[in-house]
C-alpha cells in the first residue's frame, strides 16, 4: 500500500511539472502579448519599454524565464501579476480560495443529499410514475448549460420575481465573507449553490439508481429482507453502503475539479471572486503568472483527488487491487 | 425380441419451403438494433434530435422565405411590420432623457418571431443558424475525438509496452489539465495570433480544441476494453492461426470495442455541445461572423432583463438537443448490453 | 407497501421544512431604508461603487477611476478648479503659491512651494519632495514617465535611474521652497503635464515599490485601507488646510467598493446599499434605472473612431476613406452602441476643447459613398476590420463591417482579445487595414491628441499609436510648431482648428462618437449636490446628502 501511494505521489509531481511546462509553452507562443508594453503605459518611450522589459527579466531566454517564474511562485512566493503590479499571485489565490470552497462545499452538500434522496426514491417507487419522472428531471438537469441556468436564475430572482416574497431576499450578485457577516454570506450563496448542484444532482441520482438496482438483485439483499428487516433498514444499512463505491469515487474527482477552479462559469455568472473567476479574468488579459498559478492549482487538486480516490476505492472494494 | 427404437419416432416432416430455408443466427448487432427499435423513448429522442438537426440546417430557408431577414451583419435601421404597422426594429428608449434603446421584443409572427437582438437581427433565424454551427462543431469534434481516441487506445492496448506508456502518460497529462482551462487556453492562444496561420473565424479551431480536450475521456474506457478483449480466447485462437497484428486489431478486437465507442458517441456529442456553448459564451469559441448557441446567449446577456428571449431561446435549444442525445445514449447502451454498467461521461 | 408510504411521508416532511426555510429567509430580508437627510454640508459616509481601479500609487495610477479618488488625496503643484464647465479646465495653484513664472524661451519654469504644508503623517512638505516624485516615477518605471522626458537631464536619468542620481533640470531649495524646472526643449503643454498626478510630491526617499494607499497625502483626504480588487477607504487628512481653490470636502469618509458587474453595481445603488456608481449601465436598463435613482450624464473628453491605414489598400485611396465617412450613420450608432449616451462627431478633438470647431465634412450619404467607391475602383476589395473583445467595440465594429459591405467592399470582422489588441494593430507587420479605436484624454491639451495620434514624425514600427499611419508634411510641420506655443491663446486655438480640418479632409479616421457616461446616484443624494468636474468626473468633495 505504501509503495503504491508513493508511486502515485511521484507520478503526480511529474504530471504537475509537465503541466507547468505545457502552460508556459502554450502562452509563450502567443505573439502580441508584451507585458513590458502593458506596464509601460499608453504612450511609452522605446527606452521606457526596454527598461521595463529588462526589469522583469523579459529579455532572458525561455528556460531561464520559466525557472524564474517557478522560483517566484513556489520558493519566494512573490510572483507578481502582469496586469496589476500590486497584485501578488499567491495571496490572490489564497484570498480567492475561501470563496470557491464556500461555493463548492455548499453545492456538494446539496447535491449529495438530493441525489441520494432522488436515487433512493426512484428505486423505491420503481414501477410507478415517480421513477421515470425523477429520471427525466435528472436528465434535464444534466442537459442544461450551467451558465445559462445561472443567467435564468439571475433573471428570475433579481428581476422578474424579485418583488415577490419568494425572491425579495435575494441580494445582488457578489460575495460576503463568512467571517464578515454569516447571514449575508449564506444569502448570497443560496442561488449559486442551487444552480451549481442541479447538474450534479441529476448525474449522481442516475448513477446511484443504476447501482442500487444492480445491488437490489444481489443475494445478500434478499437474505436481509428474508430476515424480516424493514425496507428502510435494508436500503440504508445494506444497499446504499454497497452502491456508494462508484458514487464516492466519482464524487472525489468532481469535487477535486470544482475546488481547483472548475466552477468557473458559475463564479463568472454570479460574480463570485473565487479561483475560477480569477482564472477567467487572467485568461482575458493574458496575465501569464496568474494563469500559471491557477492552472497548477487546478491540476494539483485533480491529480491529488484522483490519487485519493484510487486509494479509497481500493480500500472500499477489496476486489480491486491497486496497480 | 422387442424392438426399442431410440431414434425419433417418425421423421419430422418439414413444411414445403422450410427445407430450403437457411437458419440464420442473429448477430449481436441485429439483436441490439431490434432492441433499440423497440425502445420507444430512445426512438423518440432520436426523432427529436433529427428534427432539431433538420430545422437548423434549413436555417437559410427560414431566413429567406419565412422571416425575410438577413442574419449576419447589422440591421440598425431596419423596420418590420407588426399587425399591419411598420415598426422600427431598434426603438429609442423612454424616460425624461429619452435615452436607452430597446430592440423589438417577440412579435410571435413570422418576422422577428422572438424579437430582435441588439444589432437588429431576427433572433429566431439566428438561433437556427447558430444551431448549424453548434451541431456541426458538436458532432464533428465528438467524431474526431472518438476516432482518434479509439485509434490511440487500440494501439496502446494492443501493443502495450512503450506505446502504451507514452500514450497513457500523454493522456494523463491532458486529463489532469483542468478541462475548461485547457480548452480556454488553447482557444485564446489560437485566436490571438498576429499573423494568423489559421483563419481565426474558422469553425475548425473550436472543433479541434474541444476534440483534443476530450480524447482522454474516450481513450481510457476504450483502452480498458482493448486490454480485456485482448485476453479473450477467440483472440488467442486467431493468434494461433497465424493472424497478423493488423488483422487481429481490425477483425478481432475492433468489433468488440465498437459497442463501447458507440455508446460513448452520443454522450460525447452532448458533452461537446455543452463545452462549445460555454466557450462561445466566454467569447473564445465561435467567432464572428459565425454564430452559435453560445454566442447568442452571450449577446443576450446584456439584454437579459428587458429582452430575455434572446438568451433563453438558444438555451432551450441546447437543453432539448443535449437531452435527446442523453436519452438516445441511454437507449443505445441498454440496447447493446442491457446488463452492462458503463461509466458515463458528462460535461 | 408500508415502506413506500414511509418514504412518501419523509418526502413530505422534507418539502415542508424546505418551504419553511424559504419563508424564514424571505421575512428576514435585509431591508434598507434610505437615510434621513442630515447636515447638508458634511456627512458621515459616502458609499461609492467603481468598476475598477489600477493603482492608488500616485506615480503609477493611470485610469480615470483611480484619478477620481486620488485628485482629492495627492495634490500637485498646479491643479484644476472644483467647478463645472469649461472653467474647470483652468489651471490654478495647488501646492505652489501661484502660477509659475516662465522664461521667454519657454524653457525655464519657476515655482515656489506654499509655506507650512504638511503630509497626512504630520511631516513637512519640502521642495525636494517634488524632485523625488519625478525620480520615483523613473525608478518605478511608472506609466507616466514618458511625459517628463523633456526635462533637462531626464533622459539621461531614465537610462540608468538610481536613488542618488540627479536630474539636472530640476533645482530645488528646501529653505526657500523654490522649485526651478529647466526643459531640454520647450513644450506648450508642460503646465498641464505638471498638473498630472504623476507629478504629485511624495516624501523624499519613498520606495519606488508600488504602494497602494500607504503614501502620506497632501490633499483633503488620505487612504485608510485598500483591499486589492475589492475596496478602499478614504478618510479626512487632519493636516490639510483648505485653500481658495481646494475645498475641505463634504464626506467625512468615502467607502469605495470595486464591483465589475454593471448590473450588480446599479442594483446596489437602487437598493440603497451604495450612494453612487459609475457603472456603464446596459442600454436596455437605463430607462428602468432612471426611475429608481438619480441619473447624471457626463461627457468627458473622449473620441471613438475607426482608423484607416493609409498605407494599406484600399484605404490608400482618399476617395475610399471619404466614402467610409459618408457611409456611417453616426446618429443611429449613438442609439445602437450606447443607447443614446453619446454624441455624434466628425472631429478629432471632443467639444470640451476651446479650439473645437464642429466639422461636418461628411454628412450621411450612402449613395455618394457608393459612387466614391466605384470611382476609386475599390469594389469588392477585401477588407479585414479589427476590433477588441469588449462588447461596445464588438458592436460598433459589427455595424461598421456591415456598412463597408453595403457600399461595395468585402469586409470581415476579426475580434482580438483585449490584452493583445493595441500591440497587434500598432505593429507594422500586421498590415491592419482598418479597425476600432478610442482615445481618452490624459490631460486637456490638443497635443495629447495630435502629437500622439496623428503626427507622422512619431510613427514607430511597434507600439505605434498612430494606427492610421497618417503622415502629411503640412500638418506634421504645424503640429511641431504648435508644440512650442506656451499658452492656448485664441490665435493658437485657431491654428489647432485649422490643423484638425486639414487632417479630417484627408480622412485617416472616421470618428463617430463622443461618449457620455452615466453617473448613477441613490435618491438620497439631492440633485443640487451633484457636480461634474470636466476632468475628474463627479466631484466627490462637493457631494452632499
Amino acid at each position: 500500500m505504501t509503495a503504491f501511494v508513493i508511486r502515485r505521489l511521484i507520478g503526480m509531481v511529474l504530471v504537475l511539472f509537465a503541466i507547468t511546462v505545457l502552460t508556459f509553452l502554450i502562452f509563450f507562443a502567443t505573439p502580441g502579448v508584451d507585458p513590458a508594453r502593458q506596464f509601460a503605459g499608453r504612450n511609452p518611450d522605446p527606452t521606457t519599454v526596454a527598461a521595463v522589459r529588462h526589469q522583469f527579466g523579459l529579455d532572458r531566454p525561455l528556460p531561464v524565464r520559466y525557472a524564474l517564474m517557478m522560483k517566484r511562485l513556489f520558493i519566494s512566493r512573490d510572483l507578481v501579476s502582469y496586469g496589476n503590479q500590486a497584485l501578488e499571485v499567491v495571496p490572490a489565490i489564497k484570498a480567492a480560495t475561501p470563496v470557491t470552497l464556500s461555493l463548492v462545499t455548499g453545492a456538494a452538500v446539496l447535491w449529495i443529499v438530493f441525489s441520494i434522496l432522488t436515487g433512493v426514491l426512484a428505486v423505491v417507487f420503481k414501477g410507478t410514475l415517480v421513477d421515470p419522472l425523477l429520471m427525466i428531471l435528472a436528465l434535464i438537469g444534466i442537459s442544461m448549460p450551467v451558465f445559462w441556468l445561472g443567467e435564468v436564475a439571475n433573471l428570475i430572482t433579481l428581476d422578474r420575481w424579485h418583488d415577490t416574497f419568494l425572491f425579495s431576499w435575494v441580494p445582488p450578485n457578489g460575495y460576503v465573507p463568512l467571517t464578515q457577516n454569516p447571514w449575508q454570506w449564506f444569502l448570497h450563496l443560496i442561488i449559486p449553490w442551487i444552480t451549481l448542484s442541479v447538474l450534479y444532482i441529476g448525474f449522481y441520482a442516475r448513477v446511484l439508481r443504476a447501482d442500487l438496482l444492480e445491488v437490489q438483485s444481489e443475494d445478500f439483499v434478499r437474505t436481509a429482507r428474508a430476515k424480516g428487516l424493514s425496507p428502510e433498514r435494508v436500503m440504508v444499512r445494506h444497499m446504499l453502503r454497497n452502491s456508494m463505491i462508484t458514487f464516492v469515487s466519482l464524487f472525489g474527482l468532481d469535487f477535486g475539479v470544482l475546488v481547483g477552479g472548475g466552477a468557473l462559469l458559475t463564479e463568472v455568472v454570479f460574480g463570485l471572486p473565487g479561483v475560477g473567476k480569477l482564472t477567467y479574468d487572467s485568461l482575458q488579459t493574458l496575465d501569464l503568472p496568474v494563469i500559471m498559478a491557477t492552472v497548477i492549482y487546478g491540476a494539483f487538486f485533480i491529480t491529488i483527488m484522483s490519487a485519493v480516490v484510487d486509494v479509497v476505492y481500493a480500500r472500499l472494494d477489496p476486489r480491486i487491487r491497486p496497480t | 425380441m422387442a424392438e426399442f427404437a431410440f431414434g425419433p419416432d417418425e421423421d419430422v416432416v418439414l413444411a414445403p419451403g422450410e427445407a430450403t430455408e437457411q437458419i440464420a443466427g442473429k448477430s449481436p448487432w441485429r439483436l441490439a438494433g431490434r432492441r433499440l427499435l423497440r425502445d420507444r423513448v430512445a426512438l423518440g429522442a432520436l426523432g427529436l434530435f433529427v428534427l432539431i438537426v433538420v430545422l437548423c440546417f434549413s436555417a437559410p430557408i427560414y431566413a429567406h422565405h419565412v422571416a425575410h431577414t438577413v442574419v449576419f451583419g447589422s440591421n440598425l435601421n431596419g423596420t418590420t411590420r407588426v399587425n399591419g404597422k411598420t415598426v422600427e426594429v431598434i426603438q429609442q428608449g423612454g424616460g425624461k432623457l429619452g435615452i436607452g434603446e430597446n430592440p423589438i421584443g417577440p412579435t410571435w409572427q413570422t418576422n422577428y418571431f422572438i424579437g430582435s437582438d441588439a444589432q437588429g437581427r431576427d433572433v429566431m433565424a439566428r438561433v437556427l443558424y447558430g444551431g448549424r454551427a453548434s451541431l456541426a462543431i458538436g458532432v464533428g469534434s465528438a467524431a474526431i475525438c472518438c476516432l482518434f481516441a479509439t485509434a490511440l487506445a487500440l494501439m496502446a492496448g494492443f501493443f502495450r509496452g512503450v506505446t502504451d506508456s507514452v500514450f497513457s502518460r500523454v493522456m494523463d497529462l491532458i486529463w489532469a489539465f483542468p478541462v475548461y482551462l485547457l480548452a480556454i487556453s488553447l482557444s485564446t492562444v489560437l485566436l490571438s495570433q498576429t499573423k494568423p496561420i489559421v483563419n481565426p473565424a474558422s469553425l475548425w479551431i473550436p472543433t479541434l480544441v474541444i476534440a483534443v480536450v476530450y480524447i482522454p475521456y474516450v481513450y481510457r474506457p476504450v483502452r480498458g476494453q482493448v486490454l480485456s478483449t485482448r485476453e479473450k480466447e477467440y483472440v488467442e485462437a486467431a493468434v494461433s492461426q497465424g493472424a497478423s497484428n493488423l488483422r487481429l486489431m481490425f477483425n478481432e478486437i475492433t468489433p468488440n470495442i465498437l459497442s463501447t465507442v458507440i455508446v460513448l458517441f452520443p454522450l460525447m456529442i452532448a458533452t461537446t455541445i455543452l463545452t462549445e456553448s460555454a466557450l462561445s459564451f466566454l467569447g473564445i469559441g465561435v467567432q464572428s461572423p459565425h454564430a452559435s448557441w453560445g454566442t447568442i446567449i452571450q449577446d443576450g446577456q446584456d439584454l437579459l432583463y428587458t429582452r430575455p428571449w434572446v438568451a433563453i431561446a438558444p438555451g432551450i435549444m441546447i437543453v432539448l438537443t443535449v437531452l435527446s442525445l442523453n436519452v438516445l445514449g441511454d437507449g443505445v447502451r441498454d440496447a447493446l448490453d442491457p446488463r452492462a454498467k458503463v461509466r458515463e461521461t458528462k460535461e | 407497501m408500508t415502506g413506500k408510504r414511509r418514504w412518501g411521508w419523509l418526502l413530505g416532511v422534507v418539502a415542508i421544512a424546505a418551504g419553511l426555510a424559504m419563508m424564514a429567509a424571505a421575512f428576514s430580508a435585509a431591508g434598507t431604508k434610505s437615510r434621513a437627510p442630515s447636515n447638508p454640508q458634511a456627512f458621515p459616509k459616502l458609499r461609492a461603487v467603481l468598476d475598477t481601479i489600477d493603482y492608488l500609487d500616485p506615480q503609477q495610477a493611470y485610469t480615470g477611476q483611480s484619478w477620481w479618488a486620488m485628485w482629492n488625496v495627492y495634490e500637485t503643484l498646479l491643479t484644476y478648479r472644483h467647478v463645472e464647465g469649461a472653467a474647470g479646465y483652468k489651471l490654478v495653484p495647488g501646492l505652489a503659491q501661484s502660477l509659475p513664472t516662465i522664461s521667454k524661451n519657454g524653457k525655464v519654469y519657476h515655482f515656489k512651494l506654499r509655506k507650512g504644508l504638511k503630509y497626512s503623517n504630520g511631516h513637512k512638505v519640502v521642495a525636494s519632495d517634488f524632485k523625488w516624485a519625478i525620480k520615483r516615477g523613473f525608478l518605478a518605471t511608472g506609466q507616466g514617465v514618458g511625459f517628463y522626458t523633456d526635462i533637462a537631464g531626464a533622459k539621461a536619468y531614465a537610462a540608468h535611474p538610481t536613488p542618488n542620481g540627479n536630474i539636472s533640470g530640476i533645482i530645488t531649495n528646501n529653505k526657500t521652497g523654490s522649485i526651478t524646472i529647466k526643459l531640454a526643449t520647450p513644450r506648450g503643454d508642460f503646465l498641464t503635464i505638471l498638473a498630472l498626478i504623476f507629478a504629485a510630491p511624495v516624501p523624499g526617499g519613498t520606495s519606488p515599490d508600488i504602494q497602494n494607499g500607504t503614501i502620506p497625502s497632501t490633499g483633503p483626504y488620505r487612504f485608510k485601507s485598500y483591499d486589492p480588487n475589492h475596496s478602499f477607504v478614504m478618510v479626512r487628512n487632519k493636516y490639510f488646510k483648505p485653500t481658495k481653490y481646494i475645498p475641505r470636502g463634504n464626506p467625512n469618509e468615502v467607502d469605495v467598493s470595486l464591483v465589475g458587474d454593471a448590473d450588480t453595481a446599479t442594483q446596489m445603488v437602487i437598493n440603497g446599499q451604495a450612494d453612487y456608481s459609475n457603472a456603464a449601465i446596459p442600454p436596455d436598463r437605463i430607462a428602468n434605472a432612471q426611475s429608481k435613482g438619480r441619473l447624471k450624464l457626463r461627457t468627458n473628453a473622449n473620441t471613438y473612431y475607426f482608423w484607416m491605414n493609409i498605407n494599406e489598400s484600399p484605404f490608400n485611396k482618399l476617395k475610399v476613406r471619404q466614402a467610409v465617412n459618408y457611409a456611417i450613420d453616426r446618429g443611429k450608432m449613438q442609439t445602437l452602441i450606447w443607447g443614446g449616451l453619446g454624441k455624434p462627431t466628425q472631429n478629432v478633438l471632443p467639444p470640451t476643447y476651446p479650439s473645437y470647431r464642429k466639422l461636418n465634412l461628411y454628412p450621411h450619404n450612402v449613395t455618394k459613398a457608393k459612387t466614391l467607391i466605384n470611382q476609386a475602383g475599390a469594389n469588392g476589395a477585401k477588407v479585414t476590420v479589427w476590433t477588441r473583445n469588449v462588447s461596445d467595440a464588438v458592436d460598433s465594429a459589427t455595424y461598421y463591417t456591415s456598412v463597408l459591405n453595403s457600399i461595395g467592399l468585402n469586409a470581415t470582422l476579426n475580434i482580438l482579445p483585449k490584452a493583445t489588441y493595441y500591440t497587434t494593430i500598432g505593429n507594422v507587420a500586421t498590415h491592419a487595414q482598418t479597425g476600432w479605436a478610442r482615445w481618452l484624454e490624459d490631460y486637456p491639451h490638443p497635443l495629447d491628441w495630435f502629437d500622439v495620434l496623428l503626427n507622422g514624425n512619431r510613427i514607430t514600427d511597434q507600439d505605434n499609436n498612430n494606427y492610421a499611419w497618417y503622415t502629411n508634411k503640412t500638418t506634421n510641420k504645424e503640429i511641431e510648431a504648435l508644440k512650442k506655443a506656451q499658452v492656448l491663446t485664441p490665435a493658437v486655438n485657431a491654428r489647432w482648428a485649422k490643423v484638425e480640418k486639414q487632417i479630417m479632409m484627408q480622412a485617416p479616421w472616421a470618428p463617430w462618437s463622443n461618449r457620455t457616461f452615466p453617473e448613477f446616484f441613490n435618491k438620497s443624494i439631492p440633485a443640487k449636490c451633484i457636480h461634474v468636474q470636466n476632468l475628474y468626473g463627479i466631484d466627490l468633495a462637493r457631494l452632499c446628502k
